[in-house]
């Protein structure tokens, strides 16, 4: 890609909404102030409802917002033309296309459009674009099929390198790893942190799959009914505003870990002796089985990891088990399984 | 934007279709209640007036714009059918089903019948082929504008499909009221007219039918780009550079020129606006309007030219209704498309 503007993006007191035709506006989210830096990747975060489809859409352009600006490079957008935004911002949508007689490439090669004459012949140069924006999400082999025969995630793909071609500094994806496999959603972060780091764009993408993202991103704009922030993902962390993004009592974010959990009532309390990795799995499965740990205080009950043997002791009982599988087991007979 | 790596393939596909289309229109001049020696049309169609002096008059003055005209509504009608079926996402879309045709079709029945009553008959009679294309223009712009008016507001294929249905029945009932009240000689004008017909377009009418249609085949050519990128959505075309609403006005503007054109001169003909575009895609392979918008424009005048000659049933005195025939032979060929691609429930 030959793109060579770097482009930040700067959100001042920003309050975006809908303008309806009689009354009042309704306002989704008001005085937000996020800026994204070129080279970076920033995830939007928030439960469902919250506006993350809005936002994104007013920043490319596609809504006009209440207040406040928006700012592509230091220059309002409300200032620009279609055809100049058009190659500044490359949106990717989380429309499924279903044209028929449209390959792969066809797909791809729409992000040349702005680039193109009238009738949309493309140059050599233009295919030279086209092709490594398609070797780059890695999908040259499907280059000539039919976009109807291809899978959610080869879709993706395709998409991500429209908007590559498109070669616009600034690329915004709404929910792109949506129904992806777990492969496939660290596969597109991976690539998309990839496009940031290397060449220098600014990405802004929306996204639920929180823990691929607090592992991948740059930066996290977070929106919740009550606040929204900004920062590093480890600062989320440890200011604990991740722990405020759901308006649920028991979903909460483990801040050594770095990662959600369900918050689960303790079946028992369980001491655990032993060490090595089988130790921390252990602990694991007994963590997700909802068993409290404790150290100090008195267990219900006692289990000794050796080698490939788990021993389960609780008064004068005492039991031998060969795998994690067959102790949990166990144990949900002995303590029962309602949470 | 779109590939076109087999131009080789498109150039011979192209050459096929010149060559169908030429021998229909030949076939059109010399097929007829009465056949003619095809050297008879030839020296009919290139000497002013010559031995076979019936001959010369029936070439000249019935079959030419006879043919014309089913070359004219034929393109016409497949190319709205074409820009309808991509600014709608909707590949049932078609002039007919979404009720511009009906569109057309109000402003002429105002205008022939609605008028009786203040205008003199004289006056709509004399009053010329202008005024009857602008009704049509006036009557299927305003249901363009219904249509669009919704589809911004319901996504839902079936909902537009079904709203295009009604706007048809409610454009009959007005139709009907006007009926009921309006003189016998005016009726069966206006029946006649809905029956469909290229047979009644006079060269004075081709002098409007022409450059109309040729108006919306040049703006349907201006906006080709813009047709492909509306294949992605109004969002994606947007984010590549198009203003979306005047670009869907233009096109918008060529669907009434093209449909309301030849719906006020040759009354409603249906299925051919849809079933074109479809015939083309399975013959081209591809999504691209530069190759789509030639292949419809020539494969709709081959379809038209078609049904011209069979609702003539040569060599019999009697003619067939010539929407008739094009409704037997658009409709399989729509129902062919629904079975194939069982599911197209949404426009997203």
């Amino acid at each position: 890609m030959r793109q060579e503007n770097f482009f930040d993006i700067e959100l001042f007191d920003l309050s975006v909404g809908y303008k309806q035709q009689r009354g009042v506006p309704v306002e989704v989210l008001n005085r937000l102030n996020f800026s994204a830096a070129h080279g970076e990747m920033v995830a939007l975060i928030g439960s469902n409802g919250t506006g993350k489809s809005t936002l994104l859409r007013t920043i490319a352009g596609f809504q006009p917002w209440l207040a406040g600006d928006v700012r592509v490079g230091g220059k309002s957008i409300r200032s620009m033309g279609i055809k100049e935004m058009a190659q500044i911002i490359s949106f990717v949508s989380t429309e499924n296309i279903r044209v028929p007689n449209m390959t792969v490439f066809d797909l791809v090669a729409y992000g040349r459009f702005p680039y193109t004459n009238w009738m949309g012949s493309l140059t050599e140069d233009d295919r030279a674009v086209i092709n490594s924006a398609i070797g780059m999400v890695g999908i040259k082999k499907l280059a000539h099929r039919s976009v109807l025969h291809i899978s959610d995630g080869e879709r993706q793909r395709a998409m991500i390198a429209r908007a590559l071609a498109q070669d616009t500094p600034v690329i915004i994806l709404d929910e792109p790893t949506a129904y992806l496999d777990v492969s496939n959603k660290y596969e597109i972060f991976h690539l998309l942190q990839v496009m940031a780091a290397d060449r220098n764009k600014t990405i802004i993408l929306s996204t639920h799959d929180l823990n691929i993202a607090f592992r991948e991103v740059d930066k996290l704009w977070m929106i919740t009914e009550n606040f929204s922030s900004q920062g590093a993902p480890e600062d989320a962390a440890l200011k604990g505003w991740l722990d405020q993004l759901f308006q649920n009592e028991h979903i909460g974010f483990d801040t050594v870990e770095g990662g959600f959990f369900f918050k689960k009532k303790f079946r028992a309390k369980v001491k655990v002796i032993g060490d090595g990795v089988s130790m921390m799995w252990t602990l694991k499965a007994l963590n997700r089985k909802g068993y409290q740990i404790v150290i100090e205080a008195e267990p219900d009950f006692t289990v000794h990891v050796k080698d490939n043997l788990w021993e389960y002791s609780s008064g004068l009982d005492n039991k031998k088990f060969e795998n994690i599988y067959q102790l949990i087991s166990f144990l949900d007979k002995q303590f029962g399984y309602n949470l | 934007m779109i590939t076109r790596n087999n131009r080789g393939s498109y150039f011979s596909r192209f050459f096929i279709l010149g060559s169908v289309f030429i021998l229909f229109f030949i076939a059109d001049l010399l097929l007829g209640s009465i056949i003619i020696p095809a050297g008879q049309v030839v020296s009919s169609l290139f000497s002013s007036a010559g031995a076979g002096e019936t001959f010369h008059i029936i070439i000249m003055d019935f079959r030419l714009p006879k043919a014309l005209t089913a070359v004219l509504t034929g393109a016409a009608l497949s190319l709205s059918g074409l820009q309808m079926q991509t600014v709608f996402r909707n590949p049932l879309a078609g002039p007919y089903v979404l009720g511009i045709s009906a569109g057309a079709s109000l402003g002429v029945a105002l205008f022939v019948m609605g008028f009786s009553t203040i205008l003199s008959t004289a006056f709509i009679s004399t009053s010329g082929s202008w005024s009857m294309a602008l009704v049509a223009w006036a009557g299927s712009f305003l249901v363009l504008m219904l249509v669009l008016y919704v589809s911004v507001r319901v996504k839902d294929i079936m909902t537009i499909l079904i709203l295009g249905i009604l706007f048809t029945s409610a454009v009959t009932a007005i139709v009907s009221i006007l009926q009921y009240f309006s003189n016998e000689s005016l009726l069966k004008a206006f029946i006649i007219w809905t029956m469909g017909s290229l047979g009644s377009v006079t060269w004075s009418q081709l002098a409007v039918l022409i450059p109309a249609v040729i108006a919306g085949i040049f703006l349907a050519f201006i906006k080709i780009k813009d047709l492909n990128a509306f294949l992605l959505g109004e969002n994606y075309a947007r984010s590549l550079g198009v203003s979306v609403i005047s670009s869907r006005m233009i096109i918008f503007l060529s669907t009434s020129l093209l449909a309301g054109t030849i719906t006020a001169f040759c009354g409603p003909i249906g299925f051919i606006g849809i079933a074109v575009p479809h015939i083309c895609r399975v013959l081209f392979k591809t999504a691209d309007h530069l190759v789509l918008v030639p292949a419809v424009l020539l494969t709709g005048g081959i379809v038209m030219l078609f049904s011209d000659i069979v609702s003539q049933l040569p060599g019999y005195q009697a003619t067939l209704p010539v929407n008739s025939v094009t409704a037997l032979i658009g409709i399989p060929i729509i129902i062919w498309m629904i079975v194939k691609n069982k599911k197209f429930v949404s426009v997203q």
